[in-house]
């Protein structure tokens, strides 16, 4: 954002820099209407792939979950081997199935693993590139080569035995009757779509599976809980500069306008023991967000109460060029939140005139990019409901639908701050650290095949 | 050496940074969550008032837990004791570590204020018993217990057991416990979030190169540098300092007269 030198260029400026936080808050308004993000993973597998499986040696269940082997076992090349529907989905830290083995048969030659997309279905699963399986007969992992290292026990008729997927550790791992036999890294199949895999190889084995709809034998909360823990122990471990919470806590309260517990925080910091003293010398520059503290308080109260008009004047007695152009972001706001405040206390008729005096003429607004017009008319779709707050647009009727208003006006006060630098300084340090923390693990997942979690401060939370 | 990082300009990950959707609501939870594992009380009053955001603890318990907190600090630990008990007898019962702590406490506080008979007897009756049943427990006691053999407590080797720090050790700990029988994490979630970002930005570092935030305090992006020009940077920073050095802090300005650039040029030899 450039900032000229002339009154005239800072008016533009600011101008611009009004419109474009109000665009900004209407986004904000419609993310205030969903719900908090949730991330969608692929789907799951749930049942046997019966197109692509060795047809000829085993025979698939009606429900898709179990299989027996029909083959004659001649060689290693009449494998009965069956994949799962979907592959294993890879936003997630861990992914986990099982199989119980209702029948060893003669041979006990049966494997659990994963297997990538081209498999030849005749094989055992690690007998191939681009595959693992953990074979029952011998207790070896195969990992892409006749071969097999020296990994757990063997499993026969009544055992259940599991094979999963850490990504955070990019580690294959297999149990047996709910315990951990052992892992192995996964690197050679790390970016590969893989398919969780069982296979049978002799007369009358019979395998069920299981990939999740029943309780696992293994506690995979528990492993996961764990891992989570492991990696937050190992992150504990950072070191950060001292009183840094403080600080930032304290630049989130001035930034906000919240000076009554500014005030206590303050008082409360001195009095600890030792006292907390959060200098200059650390960055915080306190003159651009301590600008009107007590005047952006008063009217963040205002607006939480649903005062809009004692807000307005307030405004115009103390902030004229935010709301001086009747058409500007922040009018509307403020227009449309005086309208909802009517339908929450009942007052359709008022409603329905101050709609027509105020908010009539923002739609049709060319230059919008109609967001002006999706909120007005959310706004005046309150009035077909007896329940208003029950319909889809209820959302306009909450506390936290009051807060964004009050945020926006908030910002906007900040913005008439000569020395505030630009549109980026809107953001309290807080949000802008979240969201550098929320993008750096999103790309480090990216960077690591789009596998493992990403982070979701949501669920931090709760 | 850094050219086979994927390479994100400061425009692309601003981008990045504005997708991503961080709700009020959240933040102010972790706000509260601070102010409350902290103690803060009246804080935490004001700021649900302020901001509609209800506290995940009761707040009258903050009190009460501030309370035995101060008294530890205070050095007051028969209080602090006895407060604990009101609030909750299982703490100490299911705490014997705690329980040792408190007890050692105040046996440094008898030995700080002189009164070597109570002391002793204190030592004996109270804390030998729980040296018997555990290995660590009596090393503590041991360690403790020698602070009476020295004139001169504060040059001896458990000196430190009579500092201030030692007092804030055993509050934390007791304050940890309170807040963990009442089904709270004892720690708050800030801290553990900041160092999730260094932590983050630096498994970052090793397959990427985009703009960080290397000042927690101020939050700023500082765009993404080759090695090369990042060196060059800090070679014109120390010419700068050098020349503030030699002719004050106004001159910044390299574009000396020629006959200043000898001095410089022993700085960039770097």
């Amino acid at each position: 954002m450039n900032s000229s030198n002339g009154n005239n260029g800072n008016n533009n400026s600011f101008d611009r820099l009004s419109q474009d936080l109000g665009l900004h808050f209407l986004e904000l308004v419609r993310i205030g209407s969903s719900k908090a993000p949730v991330e969608i993973d692929d789907a799951a597998p749930n049942e046997l792939n019966t197109i692509n499986s060795s047809a000829g040696f085993l025979v698939v269940a009606p429900d898709k979950l179990s299989v027996k082997y029909t083959g004659v076992n001649l060689h290693g090349h009449d494998v009965g081997v069956v994949q799962a529907n979907n592959p294993v989905p890879v936003k997630r830290l861990v992914y986990y199935f099982e199989i119980y083995v209702k029948d060893a048969g003669v041979k006990g030659q049966i494997a659990i693993g994963f297997t990538s997309e081209g498999f030849k279905m005749r094989r055992q699963p690690g007998w191939e590139v681009n595959s693992c399986g953990y074979h029952g007969d011998d207790g070896l992992l195969y990992r892409g080569q006749g071969k097999g290292d020296a990994f757990g026990p063997t499993y026969t008729t009544g055992d259940t035995v599991g094979g999963g997927i850490n990504f955070g550790s990019q580690e294959f791992f297999f149990t047996k009757n709910g315990a951990i036999v052992g892992t192995v890294s996964k690197e050679k199949e790390m970016n590969r779509c893989l398919f969780p895999t069982i296979s049978v190889h002799s007369q009358n084995e019979e395998v069920h599976v299981n990939f999740g709809q029943r309780k696992f034998a293994f506690d995979l909360k528990e492993y996961e809980a764990q891992e989570r823990l492991n990696q937050q122990m190992t992150i504990e471990k950072t070191s950060l500069p001292p009183n840094i919470s403080y600080g930032i806590i304290r630049a989130y309260l001035l930034h906000y306008g919240y000076e009554d517990t500014l005030n206590s925080f303050d008082l409360a910091s001195k009095s600890t023991i030792p006292p907390i003293c959060i200098a200059q010398e650390n960055g915080f520059d306190d003159q651009d967000i301590m600008y009107a503290l007590n005047q952006r308080k008063t009217i963040r109260q205002l607006i939480r109460n649903g005062e809009i008009d004692a807000a307005m004047n307030k405004l115009r007695d103390w902030f004229p060029q935010i709301v001086q152009d009747d058409k500007s972001a922040a009018c509307f706001l403020l227009h449309c939140q005086k309208f909802v405040e009517f339908i929450r206390v009942g007052a359709l008729e008022e409603a329905v005139k101050h709609g027509r005096i105020e908010l009539a003429k923002f739609l049709g607004l060319p230059e919008k990019d109609n967001l002006f017009d999706a909120l007005v008319m959310d706004c005046v779709a309150l009035l077909a409901y007896e329940c208003p707050q029950e319909s889809c647009f209820g959302y306009l009727l909450q506390e936290s639908h009051r807060d964004v208003v009050a945020d926006t006006v908030n910002a906007m006060i900040l913005s008439t701050n000569p020395k505030m630098k630009d549109v980026r300084c809107l953001q309290s340090y807080l949000e802008r650290l979240l969201r550098q923390l929320t993008a750096c693990c999103l790309e480090r997942r990216l960077a690591n095949g789009g596998q493992g979690e990403a982070f979701h401060l949501c669920r931090l939370l709760n | 050496m850094g050219t086979s990082k994927k390479v994100i300009t400061r425009e692309e990950w601003e981008k990045r940074l504005s997708d991503v959707k961080i709700r009020k609501e959240d933040m102010n939870k972790l706000v509260m969550n601070f102010l409350v594992t902290e103690g803060y009380v009246e804080a935490a009053e004001k700021f649900r008032m302020e901001s509609g955001t209800e506290p995940d603890i009761d707040l009258a318990t903050i009190t009460d837990r501030m309370a035995v907190k101060k008294a530890v600090q205070c050095g007051n630990v028969e209080d602090a004791i006895e407060k604990v008990n009101d609030l909750n007898p299982e703490i100490l019962d299911t705490n014997p570590q705690l329980f040792f702590h408190l007890q050692q406490q105040r046996l440094i506080e008898l030995i700080r204020n002189g009164k070597i008979e109570e002391a002793l007897e204190f030592a004996q009756e109270e804390l030998a018993p729980r040296g018997e049943e555990n290995q660590s427990f009596l090393e503590e006691l041991e360690r403790t217990v020698s602070l009476l053999a020295f004139e001169d407590v504060s040059n001896c080797p458990v000196g430190e057991l009579l500092d201030i720090s030692q007092r804030l050790k055993t509050a934390s700990e007791v304050n940890a416990a309170i807040l963990t029988s009442q089904s709270h994490e004892k720690d708050p979630k800030l801290p553990s979030l900041l160092k999730m970002l260094v932590w983050a930005q630096n498994q970052l570092d090793e397959k990427v190169t985009y703009p960080r935030i290397n000042d927690l305090s101020n939050a700023t992006l500082e765009d993404p540098v080759h090695l090369q020009s990042h060196q060059q940077n800090s070679i014109q920073k120390e010419r700068q300092w050098a020349v503030r050095l030699c002719y004050g802090p106004h001159q910044t300005n390299l574009l000396q007269p020629l006959a200043h650039l000898s001095l410089l040029s022993n700085f960039t030899q770097m």
